[in-house]
């Protein structure tokens, strides 16, 4: 096994390796920056270039690629607010509000850090979870699909804010999410809901054109509103220096990003939970680790955790989709369903072989993913200064440009116009939600976990009746709903209690 | 403040709208189709009236309320920062309008040269310069590279 994974690492090292693996990043760096063009649609464009390669070399250049877009997507969210990536909408929150307080720099350096301590503890759990994950992914049937679900859904109460108001918005949010992620056909009985006889509405709204809308616009008219550049008239300082301090950050904060990559692989270990998932799960618990309601109240506006969370959990979640897809061939995610594809392609049947016969191969992916992140992440800081002074250019320079990048991001998600109308619809939601104090995570949430929800609820009840509330695993994963819902409300009585306690 | 206020009820009330609608149009459904957009639709009825009849009766506290989400910039005139609003959704929907009109391969170049020009009052050569960007990025990298397939402005294919 040492042997092996010893061997998986000269594998990649080996010069022709390399320099595919390096192609990869580089096109993985910029399919990234780029709002809308996707991991999962740059895999797909990619895999007939794979014909010629060896099974290493494949894999060293699809995932290279792969493994490095959710880091370099956090640039885009923190710079213009505009989602890289679908996966790292739930950076924009904190990272673009740092970004418009001057501290563009320390947020990249943040969210670069965290996205490399995610990346490795996702390689980490891969190495280290292949010869044992299969009991858990066996254990996680529907039923317990439909009640992850139903946590994240849960976490509508850490990202609401403070005092029942919010509360009262924070819920209306999710569920208005919640119905939204019902559109189009019903997965029982093929019946249409609320599709207005459109055929382009029949398979669902798309995410990507949903993020981009709701988060985009509203930083556009902000920026366009205050007629500044996106850092406004603040002193910069040394933007370098801002970037070393994200990283400290990322340290100061080593558990809270720790937590947030476990959730990431373990939200990737579960096929059927998608991306888009972990990040805001990710999000919500770095809410729920404020220590009061002083430290909330923070969120959304500039706290560094909002960025730490998202960015390791988006990383660590590919190690963990890798996982299911290497040892079944289950894949965890789209893009891993793709690159499925590029198994068979190069001939090799994901299973037990790959953890025996072709074990150096599968622990040459985890170096790919270490060795990609580490050298994406280096070249990063590289050019942290230059991106960081973006947000110093002129708004009215950049307006154009971010709303080009907005448009194009959501058409590349379909290649239909109708995309443009789900991102002007979410773009005019998102600023009047912002405009009425309504919180944009959890109607996000409810989007993504809706359909998920709907679907395990329908095959557990098919399959096992209501007996499937008394498995072990749901009512475990029942306990974690209500302590997801009572924790934030227990702590901020203790903390209430704790200072009237002393003047007493 | 009024105005916000009434911005307030008047989203409540679209969402009440939206999820009496989802409560009607899955009377016509079978149960199971019928049984999450009414499970949801319930709750989000009632609580958007809610919501309603809070932006009536009652002052909203200084602390309550806050979204874990950012705020739109307050320390612009109102009636500056209405009228920038106003102006960016136009622009917005504008560039929607061009790309309808002349296909995104056109579109995106006029849109940035008309906006640098028009909104943002810049110089020839920058206007002309990140026209020429935004053309190559368009051109080089989206058409001839990736080679997505974008529709034919309308005002085109009227003429085919």
């Amino acid at each position: 096994m040492l042997d092996a994974f010893v061997q998986g690492l000269l594998v990649v090292l080996q010069w022709q390796t390399f320099l595919v693996m390096l192609l990869g990043i580089v096109l993985g760096f910029w399919v990234g920056l780029l709002p809308g063009l996707g991991g999962s649609t740059t895999l797909a464009l990619m895999l007939p270039f794979i014909y010629k390669m060896t099974p290493v070399e494949a894999f060293a250049f699809l995932l290279g690629m792969h493994s490095v877009v959710s880091t370099t997507g956090d640039i885009t969210s923190v710079l213009f607010g505009v989602p890289g990536e679908g996966t790292t909408a739930a950076t924009i929150l904190d990272g673009h509000a740092m970004a418009k307080k001057g501290e563009a720099g320390r947020a990249l350096g943040a969210a670069l850090m965290s996205s490399l301590v995610g990346a490795l503890v996702g390689a980490f759990a891969l190495a280290l979870a292949i010869p044992v994950v299969r009991p858990l992914v066996l254990t996680f049937g529907a039923p317990e699909l439909f009640m992850l679900a139903v946590v994240g859904i849960a976490f509508i109460s850490s990202l609401s804010g403070q005092g029942g108001r919010a509360l009262l918005r924070g819920f209306l949010a999710g569920l208005l999410g919640l119905l939204i992620a019902l559109v189009g056909q019903d997965p029982q009985a093929g019946v249409q809901r609320f599709t207005f006889s459109q055929l382009y509405l029949w398979g669902g709204l798309d995410l990507i054109p949903v993020l981009v809308g709701l988060f985009a616009v509203p930083e556009i008219v902000d920026l366009a509103v205050r007629g500044t550049s996106i850092a406004g008239e603040l002193p910069q300082g040394n933007l370098g220096k801002g970037a070393w301090e994200g990283v400290k950050d990322t340290f100061r904060h080593f558990w809270l990003t720790i937590r947030c990559s476990l959730i990431g692989t373990f939200i990737g270990i579960i096929p059927g939970l998608g991306g888009g998932v972990a990040q805001w799960i990710a999000y919500g618990h770095a809410v729920q680790a404020a220590r009061d309601s002083k430290e909330r109240e923070g969120f959304g506006k500039g706290d560094v955790r909002g960025v730490l969370g998202p960015g390791a959990a988006n990383n660590s979640k590919e190690g963990g989709a890798l996982i299911p897809t290497i040892a079944f061939g289950v894949p965890g995610s789209s893009a891993m369903a793709i690159l499925l594809g590029a198994f068979f392609l190069q001939g090799l049947a994901p299973g037990p072989d790959m953890l025996d016969k072709h074990l150096t191969l599968t622990f040459s992916m985890v170096w790919t993913m270490v060795i990609a992140n580490i050298i994406t992440v280096a070249t990063s800081f590289f050019f942290l200064n230059q991106l960081a002074k973006l947000t110093l250019v002129r708004g009215a320079v950049l307006i154009p440009f971010i709303l080009f990048l907005a448009f194009i991001g959501s058409y590349t998600s379909n290649n239909h116009l109708g995309d443009l109308i789900v991102f002007l619809f979410f773009g005019f939601l998102g600023y009047f939600m912002i405009r009425c104090n309504w919180p944009r995570a959890p109607l996000v949430l409810g989007f993504v976990l809706g359909k998920i929800a709907e679907n395990n609820f329908y095959i557990s009840t098919i399959r096992y009746g209501s007996s499937w509330l008394l498995r072990p695993v749901v009512l475990i994963l029942v306990l974690l709903t209500l302590i997801v819902i009572v924790y934030p409300a227990i702590r901020l009585g203790k903390r209430r209690s704790a200072p009237s306690e002393k003047t007493a | 403040m009024k105005s916000v206020f009434n911005l307030r009820f008047l989203l409540a009330l679209a969402v009440a709208i939206i999820a009496g609608y989802a409560l009607y149009a899955s009377l016509y459904w079978p149960f199971r189709t019928a049984l999450f957009p009414r499970v949801i639709g319930v709750p989000l009825l009632a609580l958007s009236l809610v919501e309603m009849l809070l932006c009536l009766v009652s002052a909203e506290k200084a602390r309550e309320g806050h979204a874990v989400d950012f705020e739109m910039t307050m320390d612009v005139d109102p009636l500056v920062a209405r009228k920038r609003t106003l102006a960016i959704f136009s622009w917005t929907l504008g560039f929607m309008a061009l790309i309808l009109l002349f296909g995104f391969t056109l579109a995106v170049p006029l849109f940035v040269f008309l906006y640098l020009k028009l909104a943002g009052k810049e110089g020839w050569v920058l206007s002309l310069s990140m026209t020429a960007l935004s053309w190559l990025t368009m051109e080089g990298l989206f058409n001839r590279l990736l080679h997505l397939p974008f529709p034919e402005g309308w005002l085109f294919s009227l003429w085919t």
